[in-house]
């Protein structure tokens, strides 16, 4: 074993997560908002889709399921939900 | 994913006639949403449907169809709303995500002796009805609005 100092591991800092405000926005703005920048920015980034929109509910988990992109939380607050995505491809 | 095994997309069909505001955007909705889902969608835009695309149409908000009342006039406000997008800007993300093509309808063209020119440029040309039909002869989806 070598006295060698071993260099302090890599602080895995978690990915600064895009925020998507799409509050206000009519069905499926949110989703297009969505679609959009999970096209636009790289694989692993993570989003904080905000949406008023009921139809978002069920309109993002499924757009996400068919997309193969992560779902990692919805958080609903008041007023509107918080999806929590995650790009998992190109 | 590798493109040459993806299966070709879904494809919705619309023809659009009307110019009012509780068509255009549901029509605007409905194209937008299959967009985001990955549908190539065609619309051709006939009659009111092509007048909707006029220039000087798009360049101020659609008005809602008479004998509403009460839901007419919150449709109204609803549409001043700060952040209530146009139904031309939701078509216009649409084309920015996804497959989106709008035709003029050929004789409606003739008809109301309309130019490609005076057409807004999210009608990419103009088309004869045979060819659209050829065109979205595999659609799953198809509307008539």
């Amino acid at each position: 074993m070598s006295e060698t100092e071993t260099p302090p591991a890599p602080v895995s800092a978690a990915p600064p997560r895009m925020v998507v405000d799409a509050r206000g926005s009519w069905c499926p703005g949110p989703l297009m908002e969505l679609v959009r920048v999970i096209k636009d920015e790289p694989v692993g980034t993570e989003f904080e889709l905000l949406s008023s929109d009921e139809g978002s509910r069920k309109d993002i988990p499924m757009w996400l399921e068919k997309a193969h992109h992560q779902l990692i939380e919805v958080r609903p607050e008041s007023g509107f939900d918080r999806f929590i995505v995650r790009k998992t491809h190109d | 994913m590798s493109s040459s095994d993806a299966p070709p997309p879904e494809q919705m069909a619309v023809v659009l006639t009307e110019n009012s505001a509780d068509k255009l955007l549901p029509f605007a909705t409905l194209v937008s949403g299959a967009v985001a889902l990955g549908f190539r969608v065609d619309v051709l835009a006939s009659y009111w449907g092509l007048v909707a695309f006029r220039k000087t149409a798009t360049a101020s908000p659609p008005s809602v169809s008479p004998g509403h009342g009460e839901d007419g006039a919150r449709l109204e406000s609803a549409l001043k709303a700060p952040r209530a997008p146009s139904w031309k800007s939701i078509l216009e993300m649409a084309k920015s995500i996804g497959e989106l093509h709008i035709y003029a309808c050929s004789q409606s063209m003739e008809i109301l002796g309309l130019s490609k020119d005076e057409l807004d440029p999210l009608v990419e040309g103009v088309t004869g009805v045979a060819t659209f039909i050829d065109r979205t002869r595999s659609a799953s989806v198809s509307y008539f609005i």
